[in-house]
């Protein structure tokens, strides 16, 4: 034993230290796997047509017979340029041309489409005829493995048409498209019917033979009859089957091609493994005994779960030091305060087994969701919802949770979702049960700055059990 | 105890040093610094590990502006972190297994039984983490108070499960100051008949005088706690300490 130290703190410990920007650079040196999501390389189906020819009800027809969440619409109509408000007079008293390319934004509809092509998230205005205005909301359209474009000029602009993947007209005779013209205005925009009439021969009709009619030419499939064609949708829906199914196909070479990247790869500093204690170990012993009651079994989870998440506390948090006073009089400590929200998104379902644990060290986390299910025929995982705070772009630490993770496709996609709404990848901490070293390796050789807690690792490809047993289903 | 051992306690190497904190891949002069624990050398003393996550914890219990609420929540999660630390001391033994997906995990069981024991009141307001670990625990209550004619601790009350000196002690205490009471607690618990080394003291914040103490009188006595303050003011307060802390969070 040494003898007391009669010194008050602030001591020599606290010492200089010249800054060193080594650690920025070899940063940079920091080898990165890319990984695109199944839904990068959107194909997108243009859809065009003269007005009332049948275009959304035909995109609806397809959709319907599709019956899958990553098939969306966009209607060219939210690319209508807002309007002067000398242009706006003229729309309220009909004698605004709307049908005239001019009338389009396709400078802001190609930077959409460029977007939601290249996989990230694309906000698309909001157009109300009723206002003739674009609303100050906007919709996003996020991660749609096909979308389907449709306007009377879908296939009018050379830079629209560099991104399309199938170019379909839709024809019918000009009488069926003036009275279902008719009918809509009148119906659903709050038009009445000389007005409608009016601006059907003042604009509609020439700029059809004009503008519209051409793009016949360039199409692929000439769509007559709209919706009671049902052939033409079979084709049109057999073919977007083949292009979702070729999409699966690569994503899982994608996700093999990445297991052999990294094959050999220790696993990375950023992955902490809990340090296996006797009570760690005890709790594992008892979580994977398959003749454990399910009811210790959550208890005991969700005790372990209260430790993963401290360990990610320390790991993924950032403090700033303060100077509090204590109840002893005179008497000040200098501390910590946290620096920065903390947040946590949880992949559903498995990831909610973790928010018990999760609301024992943090009450008030706010907890977005994403619902990624692995299809159980082709092992590929889909995201089907997702809900994220709309400020988590600025919180200082998201915790991502899930109990398990095999194949790493989940994590992978949900880190993918993250960035994509500005999340940076340092401040990602992703925080899973068990893990396997190939799926570990995936996801760090992919996103090699986001840290990983893990309690235990095992076997490659385990099958997805904690969740089932914990939710007895 | 002689008040010149209070003076210069045994074992302290430095008091509330300075600490850099933050996790490993940080380069240093990015991590902040604030005062961590005084560093003793008794082998029966364990502190838990000093991040920054323990501290910022630490620092909203000690604030006097915390609220009850939070004073009472963030204990909690400390004390939780205190229990989960001291099971790891109690012994265990191999245990084999089958998984789910039928393999070999080569796992142990726990062995022995446990108790808590508080000293009330403020240490019956470890409970609720103790029991949060272990669910059905028993927990025995000893009531010691300082007697006024003599200023030494009193034994008024104690009730214990009947086969105590068959279990494992988990001795609940937040505040380690002389160590008067809890020294008295552990008398107790010995003339029941439970060994020294079957004793763990859990306990948030203690003195190094405190510490001492335990080291010189009970050795084998582990300590669980997750500061060792800078030391005592002349009214035997820890400094900086926390305040009373079955005031805070019972009363105020």
């Amino acid at each position: 034993m040494t003898s007391p130290n009669p010194e008050p703190p602030l001591s020599p410990t606290t010492l200089q230290c010249t800054p060193r920007r080594a650690s920025a650079a070899s940063d940079h040196r920091v080898q990165r796997a890319h990984y695109s999501p199944p839904w990068a390389n959107t194909s997108i189906i243009g859809i065009a047509g003269s007005s009332g020819s049948g275009k959304t009800s035909l995109s609806h027809a397809i959709i319907r017979e599709l019956n899958l969440p990553w098939v969306v619409i966009m209607s060219m109509d939210s690319f209508y340029r807002p309007l002067m408000p000398e242009q706006s007079a003229a729309a309220f008293s009909n004698e605004y041309d709307f049908d005239a390319p001019e009338a389009i934004d396709f400078d802001n509809l190609v930077e959409k489409l460029r977007q939601v092509k290249s996989g990230q998230k694309a906000n698309i205005p909001l157009y109300s005829f009723e206002k003739h205005a674009r609303l100050d909301r906007t919709t996003t359209i996020y991660s749609p493995h096909v979308m389907i474009l449709e306007g009377i000029f879908a296939l009018h602009d050379e830079r629209v048409l560099d991104l399309l993947d199938l170019k379909i007209f839709a024809e019918a005779d000009a009488d069926l498209c003036l009275s279902r013209r008719l009918l809509r205005d009148v119906r659903e925009r709050g038009r009445d019917i000389e007005g409608c009439v009016k601006q059907w021969f003042r604009f509609v009709k020439p700029n059809f033979h004009k503008f519209v009619e051409p793009q016949r030419h360039i199409a692929d499939i000439i769509v007559p009859r709209g919706i009671e064609n049902k052939v033409a949708i079979s084709m049109v829906t057999d073919r977007i089957h083949k292009t979702l199914a070729q999409k699966s196909r690569l994503h899982q070479v994608e996700l093999k091609r990445l297991g052999k990247v990294s094959e050999d790869d220790p696993l990375s500093a950023n992955v902490s493994i809990l340090h296996h204690t006797n009570q760690i170990r005890g709790i594992n012993t008892l979580l994977s005994r398959p003749d454990l009651d399910r009811e210790d079994f959550i208890f005991y989870f969700d005790r372990l779960t209260a430790i993963l998440i401290e360990k990610a506390c320390d790991i993924g948090l950032t403090f700033k030091p303060c100077r509090i006073s204590t109840p002893v009089p005179n008497e000040t400590y200098r501390g910590f305060a946290l620096d920065g929200e903390v947040s946590a998104v949880v992949i559903l379902r498995g990831g909610s087994c973790l928010e018990t644990g999760l609301k024992r060290v943090i009450p008030d986390c706010r907890t977005g969701r994403m619902l990624i299910q692995t299809n159980f025929r082709t092992g590929e995982p889909e995201l089907h919802f997702y809900k994220l705070a709309l400020d988590i772009a600025e919180h200082g630490c998201v915790f991502l949770l899930d109990p398990q993770m095999s194949s790493g496709g989940a994590a992978l996609m949900a880190v993918r979702v993250l960035l994509d709404h500005g999340v940076s990848e340092e401040r990602i901490v992703f925080v899973v049960y068990m893990a396997g070293k190939m799926g570990l390796r995936r996801l760090m050789s992919v996103f090699p700055e986001i840290r990983v807690v893990v309690c235990r690792i095992v076997e490659d490809l385990e099958r997805r059990w904690v969740e089932q047993r914990y939710l007895g289903c | 105890m002689s008040s010149t051992h209070l003076d210069r306690p045994s074992g302290v190497l430095q008091r509330a040093p300075s600490g850099h904190l933050g996790p490993s891949y940080k380069p240093k002069e990015e991590k902040p610094t604030a005062t961590v624990s005084t560093e003793v050398t008794h082998s029966n003393v364990t502190i838990l590990p000093q991040t920054p996550q323990l501290i910022a914890l630490l620092t909203m219990i000690r604030n006097k502006a915390t609220n009850r609420a939070d004073f009472i929540f963030y204990s909690n999660r400390i004390n939780r972190l205190l229990v989960e630390e001291a099971l790891n001391h109690l012994p265990v033994l191999p245990h084999t297994i089958t998984t789910p997906v039928d393999r070999t995990y080569n796992g142990v069981k726990f062995e022995g039984k446990i108790c808590g024991v508080s000293i009330m009141r403020a240490g019956e307001a470890m409970e609720q983490a103790l029991r949060e670990c272990c669910r059905s625990v028993r927990i025995g209550k000893i009531l010691i108070q300082r007697d006024e004619e003599t200023s030494k601790p009193r034994l008024f009350y104690d009730k214990l499960p009947e086969d105590v000196s068959q279990r494992w002690v988990l001795l609940l205490d937040p505040m380690l100051a002389t160590g008067g009471s809890a020294l008295m607690a552990i008398d107790v618990l010995r003339s029941k008949g439970v060994p020294e080394e079957h004793i763990l003291f859990l306990n948030l914040i203690a003195s190094p005088e405190g510490a001492a103490n335990f080291a010189q009188r009970y050795p084998k006595v582990r300590i669980v706690t997750a500061f060792v303050d800078q030391g005592l003011n002349e009214k035997n307060y820890i400094v900086p300490g926390l305040g009373d802390f079955g005031d805070r969070y019972y009363t105020l």
